[in-house]
C-alpha cells in the first residue's frame, strides 16, 4: 500500500518540514471566510420561508443569520457565490493536479478497515474527513445553482427528482439537500479540527494556518 | 463607484467579516445593499446570457401542485369587473390600445405548465394559459427603440421588465390557471406568468402595459425597496 506518511513522521520525527504551500493555505483560509458568509446569508434566506414547515415553520436565531432581511440575505448569498465557487473550483483543481496524494483514496479506506495502529487510523480518517468536506462543499454549489437557475438548469433540478415516488417534489428535495450541507459541513469541521489536532497538534496547525 | 476605494472597502469588509459574523452579523448587515450593487451587474449579465437559450422545458399537466401555490399580495385583493375591464397598452407604440377581455381571448391561446418560484423559497408547478405577452404587444406596433416594459396593476403594484424577457415565448398574460378561469386571489382577470422570472416579477390584476425606451426612477414595488430587478430563473 503506497501511503504518504509525511504527516505521521512530522508529528513525531525530528525533521521539521516547512509550511504547506502558500496557495493551499490561501484557498483554505479564504474558503472558511466565504463559507461563513454563505452559511449566514443562506440561513437568512431560510427564515423567509423555512424549509421545514413553510410559513408556520421554526426560524433560526437572528445571530446566526447575515443580511438583515430577505433581500439583504440574497445580496450576500449571490454576491459571494462567485468568490466561493471560484475559490473552491480552483482549490480542488490545484489539489487534484499537484497534491492529489494528500487527498483520500482507496488506500485510506483499507487502512481504516484493516490497520490496528491508532496513528495510522487517525491519519486515514483525517484524510477522508477533509476530502469529504470538499465533496460536501461542491455539492452545496451544485444544489445551490439548481435553485438559483431552476428554469435554465432544469437538468440539474431533475437529478433531485428521486424522492418523487415518495411524494416529495424535486424542489423540496433540493431545498432539503442544499440546507443539509450546513449540518454536514459543521460535523465534518468539528472532526477535521479535532483530528488535525490529534494528528499534528499546534505544529500542524501552524503549518496550515499561519 | 471607482474601483480603488471600492476594492479597499471590499477588503476591509472581508477582514471584518469573519469576526463580526460570529458576533451576530449585525455589523455586516448594513453592507448588504453595497454587496448586491457590486455583484448584481455581473450576475445579471450571466442570467441574461442563460435566458437567451430558448424555451424552458415544461411539466406534464398531471404534475401541477395547486396546494403548493401560496398567495402573496402587497395591497389587498382588487375586484375588477370583467365587463368593464380594459388593458391599456401605450408608450413607445404606433397604436396605443385599450383591449377588453374578448380581444385577449381572440388572440392565439397558449398553455404553459411551469414551476412558479417565489423569492421566499417555495415553489409550485402551475398550468397557466392565455395569450402570449409578445402577441399583445405586437398588436400595438412596438417601436424598435422599446427596451423595457412597465406593468401597472389595479392594486398599484408596479413592475418593469427587460423586453427580451417580456417577449419570451412562454411569457403569458394569463387568464386561466390549472384549467379554470383565474381566481381573483391569483390575479383575475389578467396576470403575468412566466417560467423565467421570480414570482414578484409576475404582476397580478394587470391593467396597463407601457413600452419604454429606458428605465425611469421606479423599477418596481419590491425592487425599489431593495430586491433584485432582473430576478431571472
Ligand atoms: C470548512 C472549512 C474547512 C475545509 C473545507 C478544510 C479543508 C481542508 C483540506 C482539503 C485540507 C488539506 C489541504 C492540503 O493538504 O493541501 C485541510 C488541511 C488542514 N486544515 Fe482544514 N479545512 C477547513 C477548516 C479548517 C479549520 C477551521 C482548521 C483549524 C482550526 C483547519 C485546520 C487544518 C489543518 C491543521 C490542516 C493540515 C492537515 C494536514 O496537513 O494533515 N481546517 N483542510
Ligand atoms: C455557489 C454556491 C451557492 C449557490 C448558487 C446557492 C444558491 C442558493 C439559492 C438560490 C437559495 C435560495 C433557495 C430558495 O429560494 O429556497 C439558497 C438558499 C440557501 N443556501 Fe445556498 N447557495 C450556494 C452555496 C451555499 C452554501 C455554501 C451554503 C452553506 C453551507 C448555503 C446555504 C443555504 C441555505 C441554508 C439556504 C436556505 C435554504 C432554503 O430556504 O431553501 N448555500 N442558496
Amino acid at each position: 500500500m503506497r501511503q504518504p506518511v509525511i504527516t505521521l513522521s512530522d508529528a513525531s520525527g525530528p525533521a521539521r518540514p516547512g509550511p504547506h504551500p502558500l496557495w493551499t493555505r490561501a484557498f483554505h483560509g479564504f474558503n472558511l471566510l466565504v463559507l461563513l458568509l454563505m452559511a449566514g446569508s443562506g440561513l437568512e434566506i431560510y427564515n423567509a420561508n423555512p424549509v421545514f414547515g413553510g410559513r408556520a415553520g421554526a426560524t433560526v436565531p437572528g445571530w446566526l443569520t447575515l443580511g438583515g432581511w430577505l433581500a439583504g440575505g440574497r445580496d450576500w448569498h449571490f454576491g459571494v457565490m462567485g468568490l466561493y465557487a471560484a475559490n473552491l473550483g480552483l482549490w480542488i483543481g490545484l489539489l487534484l493536479h499537484r497534491r492529489h496524494r494528500r487527498l483520500a483514496d482507496g488506500g485510506d479506506l483499507g487502512t481504516l478497515r484493516r490497520s490496528a495502529s491508532p496513528p495510522r487510523r487517525r491519519l486515514a480518517s483525517h484524510r477522508v474527513t477533509y476530502t469529504l468536506m470538499l465533496v460536501v462543499l461542491a455539492f452545496s454549489l451544485l444544489s445551490g445553482l439548481a435553485m438559483y437557475k431552476p428554469a435554465q438548469l432544469w437538468w440539474l433540478v431533475s437529478l433531485f427528482a428521486f424522492a418523487e415516488p415518495a411524494g416529495h417534489s424535486s424542489w423540496q428535495t433540493l431545498r432539503v439537500c442544499h440546507l443539509a450541507t450546513i449540518p454536514a459541513i459543521a460535523l465534518l469541521l468539528v472532526a477535521h479540527v479535532g483530528l488535525s489536532w490529534r494528528v499534528g497538534g499546534l505544529r500542524l496547525l501552524r503549518r496550515m494556518v499561519l | 463607484m471607482g474601483s480603488d476605494p471600492g476594492r479597499r472597502r471590499a477588503l476591509g469588509l472581508l477582514v471584518s467579516g469573519g469576526s463580526s459574523l460570529l458576533l451576530g452579523g449585525c455589523g455586516l448587515n448594513r453592507w448588504s445593499t453595497a454587496v448586491g450593487a457590486a455583484t448584481q451587474p455581473l450576475n445579471e449579465r450571466i442570467e441574461a446570457l442563460l435566458q437567451g437559450q430558448g424555451p424552458v422545458p415544461e411539466f406534464r399537466p398531471s404534475q401541477v401542485e395547486p396546494a403548493a401555490l401560496l398567495v402573496n399580495s402587497f395591497n389587498g385583493t382588487p375586484n375588477l369587473a370583467p365587463e368593464s375591464y380594459r388593458l391599456v397598452v401605450n408608450g413607445a407604440v404606433r397604436r396605443p390600445l385599450r383591449l377588453d377581455l374578448a380581444a385577449l381571448a381572440a388572440l392565439p391561446q397558449r398553455e404553459c405548465v411551469i414551476r412558479h418560484v417565489c423569492v421566499e423559497g417555495w415553489a409550485a408547478i402551475v398550468a397557466w394559459s392565455g395569450p402570449r405577452l409578445a402577441d399583445v404587444l405586437a398588436l400595438a406596433g412596438p417601436s424598435p427603440l422599446g427596451a423595457y416594459l412597465a406593468i401597472r396593476s389595479a392594486d398599484q403594484y408596479f413592475e418593469t421588465w427587460d423586453l427580451a424577457s417580456a417577449l419570451h415565448p412562454q411569457t403569458l398574460l394569463a387568464t386561466h390557471m390549472n384549467g379554470a378561469p383565474l381566481p381573483v386571489a391569483n390575479g383575475a382577470p389578467v396576470r403575468l406568468a412566466s417560467p423565467i422570472k421570480l414570482g414578484y416579477k409576475q404582476s397580478k390584476w394587470v391593467t396597463g402595459l407601457e413600452l419604454m425606451t429606458s428605465l425611469g426612477d421606479r423599477l418596481g414595488t419590491w425592487e425599489d425597496r431593495g430586491y433584485e430587478w432582473f430576478a431571472g430563473l
